[in-house]
């Protein structure tokens, strides 16, 4: 599907520590947006963007220590595989391979990590 | 370890018993007894599901497969008429015996009814159930007209939905300022502003009487025992003025009840083979009796505490109490115990799109509530949870990244 060397979506210095950005679907490919997570260990994970329970960006979500939680409802998903943790959500996600090189984030949408 | 687990109700503390059992390892067996056809989630049922916006499968708690997937066998439109814990059962409505080593009581509440004249018509509704939403809506026509009794969160949600749906909404309650105490006298103030804003009449009194008229119910105010306002007509009323806890089977079968049904922190009530879980549940902490709470994440974290209690588990940790509201097309949540803050700050302005209040107490943040900016309440109740020392300076000023004050 995609490009071997994965598409260039952002800078990790555009995402910051905790927090996510999200890269819309024009660019990804994808039908939803992807939103790309930085976890408080600095590692980046992607996830399909809009919350599974209700409409609401995963990027505007809180992220720490492997998870993050939606920004409506507090649903948690776990950032690795997208496994909703909790209530109201009750749906996993789709994560999306992702790898940072040189600074550089680079997106493999629809790629199992 | 307990073999076999009832339930008794299926709403959000039911469920996530289920579910906390499940995750913890817990293999016997497990039975989830519901009135209902299916559990399903009660926030929406005074915003998209009264709207029409969602039906009742899209507010399903768990999908169909779940019950499967984990086991849980699913008793649905049944009802548990009292409990027999020396029978090591419970009794189905229909008198069948349900075998049940432990049972867990989380049979939520009803909507209240206080004894106003003229109430028992069927222009008044109330709003606790799927079936309850679905009545009301009827009677939300464009034009119709609307009174609410009662502005705290069912209330104002309600109020909010019926005039985004048309309706001339007359809202009343003789608080001054509902949610007051939980998330300030101030933003409550604004909050409550909103209604006056989207176009809904707000009145400052209490209702002491209800007479059906050709065409319509006319409702009297009052203030104090005191006529307010002069009667009007509508097309319906809502009464959304709390809700009276479901203990009926907890009393008969001898269990201690005040005010709810009385647990320890793990959720045990006064019968060790019984556990009483979410709106029902009231908590006696060092022989205190603490204050029921009705919020969704709190019905949950008691599912997880009384999973963690059968399966002789460590609890989760206590995280501040947290509850979202959503009205006039603004999200507001709030975290912690505003009415214990000595300081309050405001991080923006009540005019900016999104804005949060912090209260703190001792150089430590209490508790906080924001609009249209989650994070900011995400970020307090870490603050919280974690005690970290904060200054006000820094919270008031948006530019301030609230993670890192976290950080320390």
């Amino acid at each position: 599907m995609s490009a071997g060397d994965g598409i260039r979506v952002a800078s990790l210095d555009d995402i910051p520590q905790g927090e996510g950005i999200a890269v819309d679907k024009s660019v990804t490919g994808t039908d939803d947006d992807i939103a790309l997570l930085r976890d408080t260990d600095d590692t980046v994970y992607a996830l399909n963007d809009t919350c599974t329970h209700e409409t609401a960006s995963l990027a505007e979500g809180w992220v720490e220590d492997g998870y993050v939680e939606c920004p409506l409802h507090s649903s948690r998903f776990c950032l690795k595989s997208g496994e909703v943790q909790g209530l109201p959500a009750t749906r996993d996600t789709c994560p999306h391979r992702v790898e940072v090189r040189d600074g550089e984030v680079y997106l493999f949408p629809g790629e199992t990590p | 370890m307990s073999e076999r687990v009832v339930i008794v109700g299926g709403g959000v503390a039911g469920v996530s018993t289920a579910g906390a059992l499940r995750a913890g390892g817990f293999d016997g067996d497990l039975t989830l007894v519901d009135a209902g056809e299916f559990p399903y989630d009660r926030p929406p049922l005074s915003k998209d599901f009264l709207a029409g916006t969602q039906d009742i499968k899209q507010i399903a708690l768990k999908p169909q497969q779940w019950y499967d997937d984990q086991r849980v066998r699913l008793m649905n439109r049944t009802t548990v008429s009292a409990l027999r814990p020396a029978d090591g059962a419970v009794e189905l409505v229909d008198g069948a015996l349900l075998p049940a080593d432990r049972v867990v009581l989380a049979t939520g509440g009803g909507a209240a009814r206080p004894p106003i004249p003229g109430a028992h018509s069927d222009r008044v509704h109330v709003l606790r159930t799927a079936k309850d939403a679905d009545r009301l809506r009827e009677a939300l026509g464009s034009g119709a007209r609307v009174l609410v009794v009662g502005a705290g969160l069912i209330g104002a949600e309600a109020a909010s939905t019926a005039v985004r749906l048309g309706c001339e909404v007359v809202l009343a309650d003789p608080v001054a300022v509902p949610l007051a105490a939980a998330i300030g006298a101030e933003l409550a103030d604004w909050l409550h502003g909103l209604h006056h804003r989207a176009g809904i009449t707000t009145l400052h009194t209490g209702v002491d009487g209800f007479t059906d008229r050709p065409g319509g119910i006319e409702a009297r105010f009052t203030d104090a025992g005191e006529p307010a306002a002069e009667p009007q007509v509508f097309d319906a009323v809502l009464l959304g003025v709390g809700m009276v806890p479901r203990t009926e089977i907890a009393q008969s079968a001898g269990l201690r009840v005040e005010g709810g049904i009385v647990v320890d922190e793990r959720q045990l009530t006064s019968h060790p083979a019984v556990l009483a879980v979410g709106d029902p549940a009231r908590t006696r902490r060092d022989g205190v009796l603490l204050p029921r709470t009705e919020h969704w994440e709190a019905a949950q974290h008691d599912g997880a505490r009384a999973a963690a209690t059968l399966l002789g588990t460590t609890p989760p940790p206590a995280t501040a109490p947290w509850f979202w509201t959503d009205r006039h097309d603004r999200h507001v949540e709030a975290v912690g115990h505003m009415a214990s803050a000595e300081l309050t700050v405001v991080r923006g302005s009540y005019d900016d799109p999104a804005f949060a209040v912090f209260g703190l107490r001792d150089g430590h943040v209490v508790a906080a509530a924001s609009v249209d900016d989650p994070m900011a309440v995400r970020a307090a109740r870490r603050m919280i949870d974690r005690q970290v020392a904060v200054r006000a300076g820094p919270l008031a000023d948006p530019s301030v990244n609230l993670r890192s004050l976290l950080r320390g």
